[in-house]
């Protein structure tokens, strides 16, 4: 496993960030996956994804949030309260669901509370919950917005010539994710779940040039692989919730599967996950990050969502799906009911968990249940699900 | 789901129950004593509100028609829409072959008429793979509907999105399940801005072509015209009632605000619903001349001002535990409707809606404007301390009825409040609101037992010193 994106996925400040500070380089946050990083990278600005790793209490935050919310805004919260996001120049929220949009209001008021702990600057972000006509229309002005207040604020010029370069750059970075997830079709298995993720998880904290290497290193590097990391053990899909830690994948890894893909709010989707790279360059980014209405804040869009996540399940060859949500995320929780359903239709099995984001406190718990679950695909004919496959 | 419910359409039952409650007007107070002591779980919402006289018996009379409506809605050649509490049903009202079916009003009819309220509706939505922590106000009657026992549902149009989106993954999940079309307004956190006013319209009008193609109706502009100017005329009422409601002591019953926004979630627009909305000014005019309280027994003790929704518990129990202690209910974030007339918009230009009935293209923004303003859709969308958002408008209107004090109900499934209702009370401590936040679920008693509720509010209206 590559020690850079190891580090990268599993530590807040890593030595590429500190080192592009000490460059005198700016540092903004964003919490979701509809953020179009390219306007930051186009701005000199490193954009790094808000993860809620490491929070290993929550006293902070539930000073500010209530009770019956999703645990991963409060480990956001919780890490920004410890002075654990104390690098960053600036945020951007949006309103991914109500708890995370909520984040706005909990962070200001913290950071009055606690001087020191709010970023110099907030932007909140607009963000449509659906991809079409004047939904898209609106997000090319929210990104407008968005742009000119980078601008104000950080005192840099976005023009359109930087901004076709960044989305060029980040273009090439879907393209090698691709390849990643093409090198996880394969029949033989060359890489863990833990690796893969490792990586796709870097990539949104990274700055761009270095990411796009290690990702090409490594990319080559498992194409020298011979032994197949599968063998003997079931290929599963990860779905959900947004899951940016190892411990769960790690968990599945350490009974008798491999995480051979996953859907939890990270990387490429499909082979067209690209930004159009002629014409507007600003409203190529809007048509791309409303694309595909990949989560399920795009409401009304399930049927869409379960058909390309269908066909990535067929193509990673999974021989069945774990559908996890956080407690109290309903978006996600309500649309693994459906997907479970769907997903039996066609043949595939599923497991539908509940858990808390962060330190597996139910751990035990969620072992068993995988354990069940595999042991429960053991006992299927292993060439009836590939056989589907093949169809 | 236990068996006995599965015997029933919901839908039927509940234009049963109001058909026969509708006659009650002819009834002698010995028979109606009589009649409580066989409906006992009907009887703590039917009572106290049979006792405010007319309006009663026009309520028990609306809702009768609409739910008999929806039962006989296949066989009259129309469609039957899900809808949400927060969108105004006038819309569907203008168009004759549509019949909304309203998610909340349900649940809450159940929570305050049966014994177990919906828990085995809730239930049956998570056994089909709904997420259990979903907000109980739709869970409830929509385990109905995906179970059959209601309506058959043709399509889903509501406006949550970017407000509740608890709220609206319900509905998108009930859409997908049934296989059914579903469109859904979009609410940007801003409110006031010409960028939002005109997506406002824009989806709006999309909202009626998703109507017009999955009904294969068009809309009779007269009759979108007569629902508005009706709806004008139930603004004016309404605000003629939240005036005199600024007097002490307040001559407006509690349990007015369940039937107002009952009413006006279901019958905007519509002339009964006008009717109640005039005898209860009648009422309440005649309660203020005479200086008293619209409370039945004593004195006005308190003013409480309800920051969220009401709690549906045991009929209305909390309404009636205020009438035990002498408090006025000053309303809730369900109770006001924003209309440019309203007492409490003066001075907060564009954050109200204003009726013009010019033209087709003036009513269709009119009802943009209305929909962006009902309940949740203007109060919680945006930053809670943003300008007349949930925190300004709560001290607003708490000040503007002299509360004493703010209450917040709810539910665990709403996750909008539940990530900022601790600012919002320490904000309205801090500005000399007393505030209490309850934790118990206003559509599913199981999360918290009324009496619990009951005995928290307790301490907190003592140790406060609000009694």
């Amino acid at each position: 496993m590559k020690k850079v994106f190891t580090e990268a996925a599993t530590r807040l400040n890593i030595p590429a960030i500190q080192k592009w500070k000490e460059a005198g380089g700016k540092v903004v946050g964003y919490t979701c996956s509809f953020t179009p990083v390219e306007l930051f990278y186009a701005a000199g600005i490193l954009p790094v994804r808000l993860r809620g790793i490491d929070a290993t209490s929550m006293e902070i935050a539930d000073a500010y949030y209530g009770p019956f919310v999703c645990s991963f805004p409060k480990a956001l919260l919780q890490l920004a309260g410890s002075g654990r996001y104390a690098f960053l120049d600036g945020v951007v929220i949006s309103n991914g669901c109500d708890t995370m949009r909520r984040l706005d209001d909990c962070w200001r008021k913290m950071g009055q509370d606690m001087p020191g702990t709010a970023p110099p600057w907030f932007y909140y972000v607009d963000v449509p919950h659906k991809p079409d006509g004047h939904a898209r229309d609106w997000y090319v002005n929210q990104i407008k917005k968005m742009m000119a207040a980078v601008e104000k604020q950080f005192h840099v010029t976005l023009t359109e010539e930087a901004l076709g370069r960044a989305v060029r750059k980040q273009n090439n970075v879907r393209r090698l994710l691709w390849e990643l997830e093409k090198l996880r079709q394969a029949d033989d298995l060359k890489v863990t779940g833990a690796e893969a993720y490792a990586a796709i998880v870097a990539g949104t904290v990274m700055p761009r040039d270095d990411y796009a290497a290690h990702l090409a290193d490594l990319i080559d590097d498992i194409r020298t692989r011979k032994a197949d990391v599968a063998a003997d053990r079931k290929r599963l899909f990860l779905s959900g919730s947004v899951c940016d830690d190892f411990d769960l994948i790690s968990l599945i890894e350490e009974s008798d599967a491999v995480v051979a893909g996953e859907n939890v709010c990270f990387g490429v989707r499909t082979a067209e996950d690209y930004v159009e790279e002629t014409g507007d360059p600003v409203a190529a980014l809007a048509a791309r990050y409303l694309s595909g209405s990949v989560c399920p804040r795009m409401l009304g869009w399930y049927r869409e969502r379960a058909s390309m996540h269908m066909q990535r399940i067929k193509h990673l060859k999974a021989d069945g799906v774990i559908l996890q949500n956080i407690r109290f995320c309903d978006l996600h929780g309500s649309e693994n009911g459906l997907f479970e359903r769907d997903l039996e239709k066609n043949g595939l099995p599923a497991l539908r968990i509940e858990r808390e984001y962060g330190p597996l406190v139910d751990r035990g718990r969620l072992k068993m249940r995988v354990d069940a679950f595999i042991e429960q695909l053991t006992s299927q004919k292993k060439s009836t699900l590939r056989g589907n496959h093949a169809t | 789901m236990r068996p006995e419910l599965k015997e029933y359409n919901l839908d039927w039952l509940f234009a049963a129950t109001f058909n026969v409650s509708r006659n009650l007007c002819n009834a002698t107070p010995g028979e109606l004593k009589a009649m409580f002591d066989y409906i006992p779980y009907v009887r703590p919402l039917l009572e106290p509100l049979l006792a405010t006289g007319k309006p009663a018996m026009t309520f028990l009379d609306f809702f009768g028609d609409y739910y008999t409506d929806i039962v006989h809605a296949r066989e009259n050649n129309k469609k039957v829409v899900m809808t949400t509490f927060c969108f105004d049903p006038s819309v569907f009202h203008a168009i004759e072959n549509l019949v909304p079916v309203t998610l909340e009003i349900g649940t809450a009819l159940t929570s305050m008429l049966w014994k177990r309220g919906s828990s085995d509706f809730m239930d049956y939505c998570t056994e089909i793979g709904f997420s259990e922590t979903g907000c109980s106000s739709q869970r409830g009657a929509m385990g109905a509907y995906l179970a059959g026992l209601g309506a058959k549902i043709d399509l889903v149009a509501l406006n949550m999105g970017g407000v509740c989106d608890t709220n609206a993954n319900a509905y998108s999940f009930a859409a997908q399940y049934l296989d059914i079309p579903y469109y859904g307004l979009d609410y940007p956190a801003n409110l006031t801005s010409a960028e939002v006013q005109d997506y406002h319209h824009k989806d709006y009008r999309a909202l009626i072509q998703f109507i017009q193609d999955n009904t294969g109706c068009r809309f009779d502009i007269d009759r979108l015209r007569e629902v508005l100017e009706e709806k004008k005329k139930q603004d004016d009422l309404m605000n003629e009632l939240e005036e005199m409601q600024r007097l002490v002591p307040n001559p407006v019953p509690g349990i007015y605000h369940v039937m107002i926004y009952a009413g006006r979630y279901i019958f905007s627009g519509k002339k009964k619903y006008t009717q109640m909305l005039r005898e209860m000014v009648a009422i309440v005019r005649e309660t203020a001349e005479q200086g008293r309280s619209g409370l039945k027994h004593g004195p006005e003790r308190n003013r409480s001002f309800l920051a969220y929704i009401d709690n549906y518990s045991l009929g209305i129990a909390m309404i009636e535990w205020f009438e035990k202690k002498g408090i006025s209910h000053v309303g809730s974030i369900l109770s006001r409707t924003f209309a440019e007339t309203a007492p409490y918009t003066t001075g907060v230009p564009g954050t109200s809606y204003r009726i013009d009935t010019t033209s087709l293209d003036t009513m269709i923004d009119s009802m943009a404007d209305i929909n962006a303003r009902m309940p949740m859709t203007r109060t919680i969308r945006g930053p809670y301390d943003a300008p007349n958002m949930w925190l300004e408008d709560t001290i607003s209107l708490a000040r503007m009825y002299q509360a004493d004090c703010c209450i917040y109900c709810g539910t665990p499934g709403c996750r909008n409040t539940w990530s900022n209702v601790k600012l919002l009370a320490r904000d309205l401590e801090s500005v000399g609101f007393p505030t209490h936040i309850v934790h118990a679920d206003s559509f599913d008693t199981r999360v918290e037992a009324w009496e619990t509720t009951q005995m928290r509010l307790e301490e907190f209206y003592k140790i406060r010193g609000l009694l």
